[in-house]
């Protein structure tokens, strides 16, 4: 049986002693060594760590981006490593939506078109309607029809929200969401982020460097060369 | 939520695809994109490659397509027949039958020279009784007036009637409508013959006088042509299906009985200008054809590269949102066709216009209107598109389906596991299936592949090397000149390629600029404007003088008189001569029965009482003396060979060296001549193998006379001017006495002044070729054209390649020079290291291309076009130069937005 369910529902996203590594001309480099994690459905989770520590690859593993080494990764209850690259994207396709330091809207495409573009790969008629809402909603129905290009940093990252709830993604994976803004910018945009989040109720994992925003989450792991050395709930979390 | 569990089961992962991403959806994103790449530019550059490809072959295919039907029809006009029998005497009646058992059409012509009288005069004409079909190819050209430009017919004069050239009717002071004695019979002469279709293409019976054309059935009532009396006989052949013509030589062909006596030709044998001319144009159309393809092919690798270079990242955020590799490639592929598809009608379009504008452009040229094109050029033009596309774009395209989705959030990622090379093989199996298609020629593809390929790595090698030597790989920006020899060693690998694209660009360019520059040269040389159109000859000395000052008075262009006189030569160094292999020499040239046929023909001259030496015709008989003779006509007449005994030669004596002849050995005598030396033409002094200062042995006139050979000569056969195997030095064989021969130049209008040529001096017998000029003139006129034409696509293919290639660089510029700038270097400082850059390369380029150039010139003109090859200095000075210009133009110009964009647009990604 290829289709494992999961035997605790709650948890949307898993990870069993995953490892990570790749072959480099110096040998073989470990970038994850060993990582188990939970999280729950509607949680918001920050990852944490210096720069290096294998944030971004312990989130391209958790959706599907890439393949691991050894060890389990559970999506809902999929078994990622039972998936081949085919698989995987129908169901980063059905599941998952993405916001990305760099924004990566296509460049070729109108703001509005940026965010249809997955709900016409879904079929949806209404792809329009729905994507001119979303719109309303982050602030941008007056700049639709403008490229990427004619959009600051926090407009595109704005867009690029936009676009991953537009197909109600039920896991939104965010790498440094703002880290190619500046402070005021960054806040709105991550205002903009948790309310979606809240709104969708959307499991978030969400990598950082910036504490600030981690207090923002229900919780924080924090990574150190590829290990993850804690996994604790913020103030936040706990005062509400 | 349980729904899609089950769904996600392997076995209905297919049914999920086309649940949630219809068809529809991925081809309207397709079409999307397409039409974002194309406002954005993206695509342009593709797009334009694709149509240039389409365009080139599509126009070149219907041209050719077009003018090759022409000039065929054209050159068989010059027969008035696609296939000629002629031979010794009354043909077998057998050939006609089975020509019209086949379904052949068929003529017949007898010529013959014959007196016409009237009451006022008389004159020897050149007869021809023709039957109803002819002519079978080509227009007879007649009037009711002399001197007129006359319309065309498709028929001879009826039973009674006869046709006379214009100056016939003022010699013999009769109009339209008078009758006229031929022989016995009196006919009615009903029109005025302008000009016939194969004029040239007949004997020297057909040259003798004036043209008078009757009808077959009035032959008899003349009673000129009796049994045993010598005329030349032909029977017509033609039809719609070349097999037809050909099976129905090959019929012929296999009668060992008739094989020297009749002969079997077409228009290919007829006339070596013209088969020349044809299977010239053949190739270098063929060759410019190939080189568009492959430029267009190269346009299209170049910019499909780039174009999916540019979607990694696309196709990494598609893959995030869950599209699947077999969508990913379903996007790719609906744009590529879609685009193709546009980029063919285009091209057809265009390529349609390109032929249009070709034959708007070449129609005074054209005398007759052209056939339609087949459907052909627009499959072969598609087809092209598709294979270009298949094995030049759709590789790097396809290997956008590889890109792995972790490219999102590490930009170093991408596709390596089909590895960098395959769309090369691709594109190397697709050309070569492409240039064997297209030249359907195993020869010429292997040829074209092995030099290209040579070259290819040649090319690499060489500037591989050359951007190799010595220096850091840093940047140094202090000085320009510094900045461009760093950045071109950084970029080592794309500049090798670019040096390799621009070379086999340039190379491709120059090859055909040369091949085509040499023709044309060679065509224009062999028949200038002035050619003499007029021979004369049977000219007594004391003649001369009065027919020079003929000429003066009436304006005429005369040249030099040739005395003419036929030896044979008899000992070489004292031995009975001993020449090479006969096969070998008539194999190489082809052309001995013409001669056998040709002095045939005199003799029947001779018979029919007409005052002209036998031989002198050899000497004017043009391309169809460029076969060394061997052992004698005479000798092997019936099989018969008697050993030593060579052929008899027209020779003259000359104080001067004829232009257009060439010493290849020795010297020539000069104005001090001494009487005992004689200069000998090279191959047929080969053939005798002979040597300077050979002591050679002649029988002229039943005389013996001794001469050294002083200098071996080359000469221009093709030049349609007299010619001669031997020529002594004054005093010689002077004494022996000779006529004279010499040429004029008689424009259209002249013409009338014949008749009182021949008034003046009876004895001279005057042959025209001016028509047979015309024709040839013609002819190469259009072949020309066309290839200039060709010439100016391949430009475009290759100007645009150029353009590509510079493109393919252009993203990377712009983020270093973006940096560089952003560091404070100004705009001209990193102007001028772009132009030092650019134009460094292209010197190279232009110098590699070049080398290249020359050696497949030399190649070609030894295998294919069989010229004689020497070295074009001025491309070894124009090519690194126009290289240089060119390749620095083009990229300053292409990169000037590299520096105008301001850096914060750049490294924001704008561009
Ligand atoms: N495919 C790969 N090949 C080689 N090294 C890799 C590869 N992927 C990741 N690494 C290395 O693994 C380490 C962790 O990378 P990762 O991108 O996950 O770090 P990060 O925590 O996201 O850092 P940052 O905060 O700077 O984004 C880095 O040192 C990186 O160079
Ligand atoms: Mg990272």
């Amino acid at each position: 049986m290829r289709t494992v369910l999961p035997a605790d529902n709650e948890h949307m996203i898993e990870t069993r002693n995953l490892v990570k590594a790749v072959d480099t001309s110096e040998g073989v480099l470990t970038i994850l060594k060993g990582i188990s994690i939970h999280i729950a459905a509607g949680e918001a989770v920050a990852i944490i760590g210096a720069s290096g520590s294998g944030k971004s690859t312990l989130l391209g593993l958790m959706a599907g981006l890439d393949g691991s080494s050894s060890g389990e990764i559970l999506l809902d209850g999929y078994e990622l490593s039972e998936l081949d690259e085919e698989q995987r994207a129908i169901l980063r396709g059905q599941l998952v939506g993405f916001v990305f330091q760099s924004f990566q809207l296509l460049p070729s495409l109108t703001a509005l078109e940026n965010v249809m573009l997955p709900i016409e790969l879904k079929g949806d008629a209404q792809a329009r309607e729905k994507a001119v809402s979303l719109l309303e909603r982050v602030g941008l129905e007056e700049r639709w029809h403008h490229y990427p290009n004619q959009l600051s940093g926090g407009e595109q990252q704005r867009v690029a929200i936009a676009r991953a709830f537009a197909t109600k993604a039920r896991i939104l994976f965010a790498d440094e969401p703002t880290g190619n803004l500046d402070t005021a910018t960054g806040s709105k945009v991550v205002d903009l982020l948790f309310e979606l989040n809240r709104e969708y109720a959307t499991t978030l994992v969400l990598v950082t460097h910036d504490d600030r925003l981690a207090s923002r989450c229900d919780r924080k792991l924090q990574l150190v060369a590829g290990e993850l050395v804690s996994d604790e709930s913020t103030e936040e979390a706990a005062s509400a | 939520m349980n729904l899609l569990r089950k769904q996600l089961v392997p076995e209905a992962s297919s049914k999920i695809l086309t649940d949630n991403k219809p068809l529809g959806n991925l081809f309207n994103l397709s079409m999307r994109l397409l039409w974002r790449d194309w406002q954005g530019g993206e695509l342009r550059l593709l797009f334009l490659a694709l149509v240039m490809a389409v365009t080139s072959v599509t126009g070149i295919a219907l041209f050719t397509d077009r003018l090759e039907k022409a000039l065929l029809l054209e050159s068989a006009n010059m027969l008035a027949a696609d296939r000629i029998v002629s031979g010794r005497g009354v043909l077998p009646e057998e050939v006609l039958e089975e020509g019209q058992a086949r379904g052949l059409r068929t003529a017949e012509i007898l010529s013959f020279t014959s007196m016409a009288f009237t009451d006022s005069g008389n004159m020897l004409v050149a007869a021809k009784a023709v039957t109803d079909g002819y002519p079978l190819r080509g227009d007879v050209i007649i009037a009711e007036e002399p001197f007129v430009r006359g319309r065309p017919v498709q028929n001879g004069p009826s039973p009674g009637e006869v046709w006379l050239e214009s100056r016939a009717l003022s010699a013999l002071e009769i109009e339209v409508g008078d009758s006229i004695f031929v022989g016995e019979a009196e006919l009615i002469v009903s029109q005025i013959i302008i000009a016939e279709p194969d004029r040239s293409g007949g004997s020297m019976m057909d040259s003798a006088g004036p043209r008078l054309m009757l009808h077959m059935d009035d032959v008899i009532a003349t009673n000129v042509v009796q049994l045993g009396s010598r005329v030349s006989y032909r029977y017509l052949f033609a039809a719609d299906e070349i097999g037809e013509l050909d099976s129905f030589e090959e019929w012929f062909r296999a009668r060992e009985e008739w094989r020297g006596r009749y002969y079997i030709r077409d228009i290919r044998e007829e006339s070596e200008e013209v088969r020349e001319a044809l299977e010239r144009a053949e190739s270098f159309l063929l060759l410019g054809s190939l080189f568009a393809v492959l430029l267009a092919g190269v346009a299209i690798a170049l910019t499909a590269k780039r174009y999916s270079e540019r979607h990694y990242d696309y196709v990494a955020i598609l893959k995030t949102f869950g599209c699947t590799s077999s969508q990913i490639s379903f996007i790719y592929l609906s744009i590529q066709i879609a685009l193709a598809a546009i980029a063919v009608v285009v091209g057809w379009l265009l390529g349609w216009l390109v032929h249009w504008v070709i034959l708007i452009f070449l129609e005074s040229l054209l005398l007759i209107s052209l056939p339609e094109p087949s459907i052909q050029p627009y499959v072969v033009g598609a087809m092209t598109a598709f294979i270009c596309l298949l094995s030049f774009a759709l590789p790097p395209l396809l290997a956008l389906r590889e890109t792995p989705p972790l490219r999102v959030l590490r930009k170093d990622m991408s596709q390596q596991k089909i590895g960098a090379n395959v769309p090369y093989v691709f594109g190397i199996l697709g050309t070569i299936f492409l240039v064997f298609w297209y030249s359907q020629d195993f020869v010429l593809t292997s040829v074209l592949v092995i030099s290209v390929g040579a070259i290819a790595l040649f090319l690499s090698i060489v500037s591989y090397l050359f951007l190799r030597s010595s220096g850091s790989a840093g940047m140094k920006a202090g000085s320009a000149w510094l900045l461009a020899m760093t950045a071109a060693r950084r970029r080592r690998k794309q500049n090798v390629l670019q040096v390799m694209v621009f070379s086999i660009t340039i190379m491709s360019l120059l090859i055909l600029t040369l091949l085509r520059t040499d023709l044309i040269e060679e065509w224009q040389a062999q028949l200038p404007e002035n050619t003499p159109n007029h021979f004369m000859m049977n000219i007594t000395q004391n003649q001369i003088e009065g027919i020079e000052s003929f000429f003066v008075e009436n304006g005429i262009q005369g040249n030099q008189f040739y005395p003419l006189i036929s030896a044979r030569v008899t000992r070489v160094n004292g031995d009975l001569p001993d020449p090479g292999d006969e096969d070998q020499v008539t194999a190489s040239r082809g052309t001995l029965t013409e001669n056998a046929q040709l002095d045939d023909e005199i003799e029947n001259l001779e018979l029919e009482g007409v005052e002209i030496d036998s031989e002198i015709a050899e000497a004017v008989s043009g391309p169809q003396t460029d076969a060394p003779p061997v052992n004698g006509e005479e000798a092997t007449t019936g099989g018969r060979r008697v050993r030593g005994q060579l052929s008899r030669r027209q020779v003259t004596w000359a104080e001067d060296l004829p232009s257009e002849n060439l010493i290849t050995e020795g010297a020539w005598w000069g104005s001090e001549s001494q009487p005992g030396y004689v200069s000998i033409e090279q191959e047929y002094a080969e053939w005798l193998d002979l040597k300077l200062g050979d002591s050679l042995e002649f029988e002229v006139n039943q005389q013996i006379v001794s001469a050294e050979v002083s200098s071996f000569r080359s000469v221009r056969w093709d030049n349609m001017q007299p010619n001669f195997f031997i020529i002594f030095s004054p005093g010689t064989i002077d004494h022996i006495g000779a006529t004279f021969l010499s040429t004029a130049l008689m424009e259209r209008e002249q013409k009338i002044l014949l008749n009182d040529l021949i008034r003046l001096f009876p004895t001279m017998v005057i042959i025209e070729i001016d028509g047979l000029i015309e024709q040839i003139q013609t002819i190469i006129a259009q072949v020309t054209s066309a290839i200039e034409l060709i010439s100016i696509l391949v430009l475009l293919s290759g100007a645009l390649v150029l353009l590509a290639c510079v493109n393919a660089s252009l993203d990377e510029r712009f983020h270093e020079n973006a940096i560089l700038r952003t560091l404070g270097a100004g705009k001209k400082l990193i102007l001028t290291s772009l132009l030092i850059e650019f134009a460094s390369i292209g010197f190279v380029a232009g110098l590699i291309a070049t080398i290249g150039a020359e050696a497949s010139v030399y190649y070609l003109q030894e295998e294919i076009f069989e010229q004689e090859f020497s070295l074009h200095y001025w491309v070894w000075i124009a090519g690194p130069l126009l290289g240089m210009l060119i390749i620095a133009g083009l990229g300053v110009n292409s990169t000037r937005k590299v520096v105008n964009i301001s850096p914060l647009n750049v490294l924001r990604g704008v561009i």
